[in-house]
């Protein structure tokens, strides 16, 4: 009989079946179709069965609300300490500065037409400064103006430079020649020029220097975005047999003549602009302003002027055209949402949690006293 | 029907909209861009994938080796095949199919992202405890009701080594060897009541089977 116990946990057995009294001699001859009795397969597997009870889901409650409160409050005073300043130069208002530049906007114009905006810091900003340029109610998260690029052109394919995809239809060859870069996302480059000059007490401007690179990210500069050619330094030679965007001044190699790193396909601004945004308003990184290296601020406050190349026109879809200056903190810039969200959540958690307790409360005694029906 | 399709368009909206809130006019702590499509959608997807397996889990009601593997293995593979798929590697080989490259090493590296889909599945997974537990307190089904009377009944906990003598009666090895505490039941002579559920029980561990030798 000792036998017969020890033998059920065995690891594997040819025959379930339980016969009482019998040897084992003719157990082996015929191969039965049970399944094994190892643990996997008769789902003896050791295991863990949540339920839920007042005592993990209460605690549970207060828990999340106990932890999510502090992060919801640290988000939201992180989020107020990042300094902020925007400044609407679209000139859709008869008295806005550029107004008479976004009146008389033409597309085949040569000359440039400027305007200055005028406008006041009342707090110092410190450390790094992050001028971003936005942009709203233009809709880059279209389908047909997302897909609208050959990303094989832009990595430096020296086929696709000649022959780019059809996904860039209207924008793909003009005048019989292939246009580099094609599509709609590069055609409606953004092309403004913003400058900035502080104004001193006594009349004096100087002008802020505005660093152009480092602000597009690095797998963008370094990975996806390649010059045909290599590392030619002679783009003109390039891109010969292909022609500029319909709607640029220039071509793309002349981006950026003093800086070989930042001309042809790898300049960071037409990279940043190559990254379609998901809202329709959206702001994209345009300068940095480097801090200084004493304790000065790098903005002090005070009047500043904003110079305006204007030469976007915004006008006939109804968008706006801004200048943002941020600082920047660990959890990006400033977006008091993700802080509110979490101390309402925490909040709400906390008196579900309370509310749960008193129902619990109310309906467990009655609970004690039921009986299973039989 | 009703609680269905009210709590998938709760979920809906959630996974929507907090990304989108949390993503409206913000910046990496580089200030490099992350309110862009990819990046977006990136973060919509990861969102939706914690708030389903959380709720996976919730909903499994017998954790075993092989649970936990199928669990922790869907999330790490999603991970594996996000980041294989946004690399170097895939984009130089494959351009035009694989152009999201540097999406996931480039945002999933923010804390701004982690917090926003920690609390997007958080959110989506709250209303349903809070109710499933508001229903069990509230109106206990026969299943909580046993359930209950087991932990109750678990505490003294029955001696693991049972030899059951009557050879005459045959038990199915697989109904029962899933719960410690029925060789008293099955013993003690009310094996008549029919069990309408098999319950099972909250601790397992190596029992001997009540079976007949």
């Amino acid at each position: 009989i000792a036998a017969m116990m020890a033998s059920s946990y065995n690891a594997k057995e040819e025959d379930g079946h339980h016969s009482s009294g019998s040897s084992h001699g003719g157990a082996g001859a015929v191969k039965s179709k049970k399944p094994d009795n190892t643990a996997f397969k008769q789902q003896r597997l050791p295991a863990w069965q949540p339920i839920l009870t007042a005592g993990t889901v209460l605690p549970a409650f207060f828990v999340i609300g106990l932890i999510f409160i502090p992060i919801g409050i640290g988000l939201y005073v992180t989020s107020n300490n990042i300094k902020e300043f925007e400044i609407d130069y679209t000139g859709a208002e008869v008295s806005s500065p550029c107004f008479n530049c976004a009146k008389n906007f033409s597309w085949n114009s040569t000359t440039s037409c400027n305007c200055s905006v005028p406008f006041t810091l009342e707090q110092p900003f410190e450390s790094n400064v992050f001028m971003y340029y936005g942009l709203s109610n233009f809709y880059q998260n279209h389908r047909r103006y997302v897909k609208s690029r050959d990303d094989s052109q832009l990595n430096g394919d020296r086929s696709s430079l000649k022959n780019p995809s059809k996904e860039c239809e209207p924008y793909r060859t003009s005048d019989g020649l292939p246009i580099a870069p094609c599509g709609a996302i590069a055609n409606s480059l953004f092309n403004d020029t913003l400058e900035l000059y502080y104004i001193h007490s006594n009349g004096s401007s100087t002008a802020i220097p505005l660093v152009k690179k480092g602000i597009a990210w690095w797998t963008d500069k370094h990975v996806k975005f390649r010059n045909p050619g290599g590392s030619n330094n002679n783009l003109t030679a390039a891109f010969q047999g292909t022609t500029k965007p319909v709607n640029w001044r220039k071509p793309v190699y002349e981006l950026d003549p003093s800086d070989s790193d930042n001309n042809g396909f790898i300049n960071e601004d037409f990279i940043v602009w190559m990254r379609t945004a998901a809202l329709p308003t959206f702001r994209k990184l345009y300068r940095i302003i480097q801090k200084k290296p004493n304790m000065t601020p790098t903005l002090p406050s005070g009047k500043y002027l904003l110079e305006v190349t204007y030469n976007y026109p915004v006008h006939s879809f109804d968008g706006r055209k801004r200048m943002i200056l941020s600082t920047i903190s660990w959890m990006g810039g400033k977006n008091p949402f993700l802080g509110i969200a979490y101390i309402t959540v925490g909040s709400v958690c906390f008196f579900l949690g309370v509310v749960l307790l008193i129902i619990h409360h109310k309906y467990d005694n009655r609970n004690n006293s039921a009986d299973i029906p039989n | 029907f009703v609680r269905c399709m009210l709590h998938s368009c709760y979920s809906s909206l959630i996974l929507f909209f907090i990304p989108w809130a949390a993503m409206y006019d913000t910046v990496r702590d580089d200030g490099k861009d992350i309110a862009d499509y990819q990046s977006f959608a990136l973060l919509a997807q990861t969102c939706l994938l914690m708030a389903v397996n959380v709720q996976l889990c919730l909903d499994t009601h017998y954790w075993t080796a092989v649970n936990q593997f199928f669990v922790w293995g869907s999330l790490s593979a999603y991970f594996a095949i996000t980041f294989t798929m946004y690399s170097n590697g895939m984009f130089l080989i494959f351009t035009s199919v694989f152009p999201f490259i540097g999406t996931a090493r480039n945002s999933l590296n923010q804390p701004n992202v982690w917090l926003t889909i920690l609390l997007t599945s958080i959110l989506c997974v709250l209303p349903v405890v809070a109710f499933r537990f508001v229903l069990m307190q509230l109106r206990p089904t026969i299943n909580d009701k046993v359930r209950y009377k087991m932990r109750k009944e678990a505490v003294p906990a029955p001696t693991p080594r049972r030899h059951p003598r009557k050879v005459s009666t045959r038990r199915s090895g697989y109904a029962f060897s899933h719960a410690q505490g029925y060789g008293e039941l099955v013993t003690s002579g009310r094996f008549l009541l029919k069990r309408p559920t098999k319950s099972r029980s909250t601790l397992f561990s190596q029992v001997d089977s009540p079976l007949a030798k």
